[in-house]
């Protein structure tokens, strides 16, 4: 570098060198529109399809310039979170700092290489603009600013969930998973944006992203309130919910290529630890809050102390109402206790649910078996209301020939018998048929057991699903069951069960699957009759659905009510078609915890609005 | 640099009721009364070469009821940062000028005395410079709230497009306007059919903007 | 005050005459005022006048989340807004107690640089235009645009890079782009003969800019003067070196300095700075592409990201001088208290009124354009 000093004078004569200048040829930038740099921060692209209206890009945008607008012909689906609201932009306040495309969890919302919008005085409309693929101008430029790896704003990862080693839990029913400690709480909690895509999908619309961002905060006490709010299970449901809400999360979403490289958050088990971090006096505190100061003077029966019927119950009591609830077993719980082994579901834990629910003044009369100890007619007269939310407790039979042996169960029987105490012969070897998380349940509880007296798991699941497809029962069953030594034949059709001459069962004879349904849909499958294999075991379990037990009804009520393919018609607030009588649960509904709680609401509420 | 703490430290310790923290190299943080801090600049302006003033900062502490100052100053030798924090009475908003060691608090004073109200006795120029034509409560102060000022003063500029009358016939159109995020604290999941509905019982939604 | 009240008043039955220079003056940097109490065209007194440019940024802050600060804070200095991205993000690293890899530190370095560069350019040019000479004007602006379209290229945006992030940068840089830096560097060394001939040995320049606005060593000490304008009074005193953060205690660069304090010394200054920034910029071509790593520390989710309580204070070398961002958090998701000291605050108020005084009319401009003031940094 030529140095200068302070005291050089310089000469008249030096600019004039420059004069060069004139000889050389001009530059000329043309005002052609002209595609920016490869990551420039132009105008909004916005992927309509990719977009699920999660309004994160609402939250984080520091000068508010976006508005979600609903769109009508997107078709909301709340079950995989998508709703039809997308964002707006405000160019008048916009700043094009790209944090909107930073942080969205699905990668929809994009700047284009796109440099210019001019507009007269009048035209100020054009600066409010819905984003599409095709850019303000519709002219297609290319993307500029996309979300890379390093600009990505948000926590992809899970924090991972501790689980007792395969050889530590096979012998016992203890609890596999460990929960979160405080510190992972928080940071799973620190991971939601907050859309509320959970909510919607959620059955029973728990109020996740606030208990979320409590738990966040570290309040835990507050985060219980907010469950209580639509969840009197929240225990049995911080264990073993189906968590629709984790499937519609709005971190949940495959990138482009498909790839699951982003996990939603945690809800069931931040549900779980801000559950457990709670005593047990406080919670019964909280489940009190919004009771009702005067009595309504009517009384409402419910026969069944399940999930439903539990949650009806709750609800009614609340708000002012009297409750009994009538339980064919000695303990309360229905399913959730005689269907779902320990190692998921600790009794303790449903226990305290129950006790809460008791604890606001539900009473429940044990070991009543209505049409039996107790007819429906007697309920009607003594009460102003009924509710039936008996569940499905009676196990569907393949049907194959040899199904009628003694050695031939239904895994509900079979899973009632274990927290009941009932003692049964464990089988040396046993095949479970049926793909659900019931024949995992069943399938794992009998290795325990085998565990325990033989020191061997032999135990085979046959499945008419194929694995990684289209198996029903949740991934980590799968897995956790592959884990325990349970062998699974999946894509197998169920044909016999072999029965020797002694009336003794030798086999299960299953056959290849090449489908199961038909081209319209419906359940038909078809076999590959060549492809056929035995399985030599001593039990042979059927877990492929269940039904309800509805002679309890009596014959004149059955003949009453309408019927939709055996189960009860109900209206959408769960009443039949008799006027003091609603269904809720299972048997409605299908088998599942957090639905049969919102049917619980729902025919609560109705049954409220009945008897004012 | 041991020698050279133990020096500033020997001359900190002169400072009554003064607490030291060395935060990390070249920044050192010292809290002083404030009727020690007039002193505690004087010492280390004239016997720790402390010579240029970076900064004075006012926090409105407004739940203790006090503004905290902060006077930031420099050593070109020792190449060291203090930090010297007091704290004054909120309803008392007055202290003390530091112009004659240091002019540029002239600047920082009237700043403060603009944005906060704090008095400072002895400033050359106690008065308006940045906001000659406000007549408002001092505005940096935490318990004005620019946001409802500006929401009550001025008017938002209403668009109502092409594409959002379609879609406000088709029964849609403005669902969540970012007012709605922003004055109920950034964080709630307006999104949710929930709040939607909240939102539709208490403003009209779906007819365009502002209208 | 409001441009529409501003006129010339006759003081008394003195000779004196009050007018405003400013706030749209052609000849002066930004949308500040002077006010001048002028006899004859000897001005007796100078009285700063600014607010023009007030925006409320630091209150602003305080109402948003810790990262939405991001997209405003470049917007406190148009000319050189690199600095307050990265002061600002250092500042709060230093209180959530993270530091960025290693890699983006030097990428700052770069970003920082590159920013300085541009500023000077533009500086050049503008004072020049306060004597008369537009040339240089077009010629700073013009190549200051090529130093734009590198910022284009690797953070997105020209002006408002909005690329720091605390914990690092948001991107990678774009293939090939160490390369075009490179021919920058090359070109813009290829000007300085062009820049010498028409701008720093014109004789008609030096003479203009020789002896005006004169300030001592101990005027500067005194009214609070840092960066250029400082060392062109004698004092080798800068950020990067005697308060190191990045990686500058790992770079070589001196610091040019001067002597004489005046207009002249201020803008040989930044002459000599801006190839210094080249020189360390070619330090960083030749190091980045050995730094392999992360380019971001990752922070939570920014809709739930809780500062720790604490307060830093983050200085760095801005081509205006030194500024310094001063970060107070309670604990919550958006920042207690920020206060931006901007280098101007000192030399467009205080230092300015004080070389103004006995100044002719027509060096004023000069004046305040050879400070190199932004008046944003003293409205904020």
């Amino acid at each position: 570098m030529k140095k200068i000093n302070y005291n050089d004078k310089g000469s008249i004569l030096n600019p004039l060198k420059n004069l060069q200048f004139f000889a050389r040829k001009p530059i000329t930038e043309k005002l052609e529109p002209r595609p920016a740099s490869a990551s420039y921060r132009g105008f909004h692209i916005n992927d309509m399809d990719k977009c699920i209206g999660c309004s994160s890009c609402q939250k984080i945008c520091d000068n508010a310039a976006i508005t979600m607008v609903e769109i009508p012909s997107i078709k909301e689906d709340a079950a995989k979170g998508i709703r039809n609201l997308r964002p707006a932009i405000d160019y008048g306040r916009c700043c094009w700092c790209a944090l909107c495309v930073d942080i969205c969890p699905t990668s929809a919302i994009e700047l284009s290489r796109e440099y210019v919008h001019v507009c007269d005085g009048d035209e100020t409309d054009s600066y409010f603009v819905l984003p599409q693929e095709n850019g303000i101008h519709g002219l297609n430029f290319e993307k500029g600013w996309t979300k890379t790896e390093d600009s990505d704003l948000l926590d992809r990862k899970r924090r991972p969930m501790g689980e007792m080693e395969p050889e530590e839990r096979i012998d016992n029913f203890n609890e596999i998973v460990d929960g979160f400690t405080l510190q992972m709480a928080v940071e799973e909690a620190s991971r939601c944006v907050d859309c509320g895509l959970c909510e919607d999908a959620c059955p029973a619309h728990m109020h996740a992203p606030n208990y979320i961002r409590s738990i966040y905060e570290g309040n835990l006490e507050q985060a219980v309130e907010w469950m209580y709010e639509t969840n009197p299970f929240s225990h049995v449901c911080g264990r073993v919910c189906t968590h629709i809400c984790e499937d519609a999360c709005s971190l949940g979403r495959a990138d482009k290529d498909g790839n699951k490289s982003s996990q939603p958050i945690a809800i069931r088990w931040l549900k779980r630890f801000a559950m457990d971090g709670v005593s047990k006096t406080k919670i019964k505190q909280i489940a009190k809050k919004g009771m009702a100061r005067k009595k309504s003077g009517k009384s409402i029966a419910i026969i069944g102390a399940g999930p439903a019927g539990l949650t009806t119950a709750f609800d009614l009591v609340k708000k002012g109402h009297k409750v009994t609830v009538y339980e064919a077993l000695p303990k309360a719980g229905g399913m959730t206790r005689y269907g779902i082994p320990n190692y998921r579901l600790p009794e303790d834990r449903l226990d305290q649910d129950i006790e809460v629910i008791q604890s606001v003044g539900v009473e429940i009369k044990y070991n009543v078996r209505v049409g039996i100890d107790i007819s429906m007619k007697q309920l009607e007269k003594d009460n102003d209301a009924v509710v039936v939310a008996i569940g499905l407790q009676n196990g569907r039979s393949t049907r194959v020939a040899g199904s009628d042996n003694k050695a031939v169960v239904k895994a509900v029987d079979l899973l009632r018998m274990i927290p009941k105490g009932d003692k049964f012969e464990v089988p040396k070897s046993a095949v479970v048929i049926g793909g659900g998380n019931v024949a995992m349940d069943i399938a794992r509880s009998l290795a325990r057991l085998q565990k325990q007296q033989f020191k061997k798991v032999n135990v085979t699941v046959s499945a008419l699903e194929a694995l990684g497809t289209t198996f029903l029962a949740d991934d980590e069953e799968v897995k956790e069951s592959l884990e325990e030594g349970i062998v699974i034949l999946d894509s197998r059709g169920p044909r016999e069960c072999v029965i020797d001459k002694t009336g003794k069962l030798e086999s299960l004879h299953t056959v290849k699957v090449e489908s199961i349904f038909d081209e319209q849909g419906r359940f038909a499958p078809k076999y590959d009759e060549s492809d056929s294999q035995f399985h030599p075991c001593d039990m042979v379990v059927e877990a492929i659905g269940q039904m309800s037990d509805v002679p309890i009804l009596g014959d004149e009520l059955t003949e009453e009510l309408e019927w939709n393919r055996g189960r009860m018609q109900v209206d959408e607030n769960g009443a039949t078609s008799v006027n003091w009588l609603w269904s809720a649960g299972d048997m409605v509904k299908g088998p599942d915890v957090i639905n049969a709680v919102a049917d619980g609401h729902r025919v609560a509420n109705d049954i409220d609005k009945y008897l004012k | 640099m041991n020698d050279l703490n133990n020096k500033l430290n020997d001359i900190l310790s002169r400072v009554n009721g003064i607490k030291i923290t060395h935060k990390r190299n070249r920044r050192v943080r010292v809290d002083v009364p404030a009727d020690s801090l007039t002193t505690l600049l004087e010492l280390i302006k004239g016997q720790a070469s402390y010579v240029h003033l970076s900064a004075i900062t006012c926090v409105d502490w407004i739940k203790d009821n006090e503004f905290e100052l902060v006077y930031h100053v420099w050593s070109y030798e020792e190449n060291c940062l203090i930090s010297a924090h007091t704290r004054i009475d909120r309803d008392e908003a007055k202290f003390v000028s530091v112009y004659d060691l240091y002019k540029p608090a002239d600047f920082f004073e009237r700043d403060i005395y603009e944005m906060y109200g704090v008095f400072f006795i002895g400033s050359p120029r106690m008065e308006k410079f940045i906001l000659t034509e406000w007549h408002g409560m001092p505005p940096m102060r935490k318990d004005f709230d620019s946001e409802a000022y500006v929401q009550e003063t001025f008017n938002w500029t209403e668009y109502n497009p092409d594409w959002l009358q379609e879609l406000t016939d088709q029964g849609g159109g403005i669902a969540i306007k970012p007012e709605d995020i922003r004055l109920s604290g950034c964080l709630h999941n307006m999104a949710t059919h929930r709040q939607r509905d909240k939102l539709k019982a208490t403003q009209k939604v779906g007819k365009g903007w502002k209208s | 005050m409001r441009p529409e009240n501003y006129q010339a008043v006759q003081l008394g039955e003195s000779n004196e005459y009050e007018i405003f220079i400013g706030p749209n003056h052609p000849g002066i940097e930004g949308n500040y005022a002077l006010k001048l109490v002028l006899d004859g065209d000897i001005v007796v007194k100078g009285t700063t006048d600014a607010g023009y440019l007030h925006r409320g940024f630091e209150k602003l802050m305080e109402g948003r989340l810790w990262i939405q600060n991001l997209a405003i804070v470049p917007r406190i200095c148009v000319p050189d807004p690199a600095p307050m991205e990265v002061s600002y993000s250092l500042a709060v690293e230093e209180i959530m107690g993270i530091e960025a890899p290693i890699r983006a530190q030097w990428i700052r370095v770069m970003q920082l640089e590159l920013s300085r560069v541009a500023a000077h350019l533009f500086t050049f040019g503008g004072h020049a235009a306060t004597t008369g000479m537009y040339t240089p004007m077009y010629w700073g602006v013009a190549d200051r645009d090529l130093v734009l379209d590198l910022f284009e290229d690797f953070t997105g945006g020209r002006v408002y890079s909005i690329y720091n992030i605390p914990g690092g940068v948001r991107r990678e840089l774009p293939n090939g782009f160490l390369e075009k830096l490179s021919n920058l560097l090359d070109y813009l060394e290829s000007r300085q003969n062009d820049y010498d001939n028409l701008l720093f040995t014109n004789q008609i320049f030096v003479q203009r800019a020789k002896g005006v606005g004169i300030l001592s060593k101990e005027d500067a000490l005194d009214y609070g003067v840092t960066g250029p304008n400082l060392r062109a009074c004698g004092l080798a005193f800068d950020v990067r070196r005697d308060d190191p953060y990045l990686v500058y205690d790992q770079l070589d660069f001196d610091i040019p300095t001067q002597q004489a304090g005046d207009a002249w010394a201020r803008i040989l200054v930044r002459r000599d700075e801006l190839f210094q920034s080249i020189r360390i910029l070619r330090q960083v071509i030749e190091k980045l592409p050995t730094i392999k790593g992360p380019i971001r520390t990752p922070i939570p989710n920014p809709l739930s990201w809780n500062v720790r309580a604490g307060e830093a204070y983050a200085r760095v070398e801005s081509s205006k001088g030194e500024l310094a961002y001063y970060v107070v958090s309670d604990g919550g998701d958006k920042p207690y208290r920020v206060h931006v000291r901007g280098p101007s605050s000192m030399h467009a108020v205080q230092t300015l009124e004080y070389l103004a005084k006995g100044a002719r009319l027509e060096d004023v401009a000069q004046i305040m354009f050879s400070l190199d003031a932004c008046p944003p940094e003293v409205d904020r």
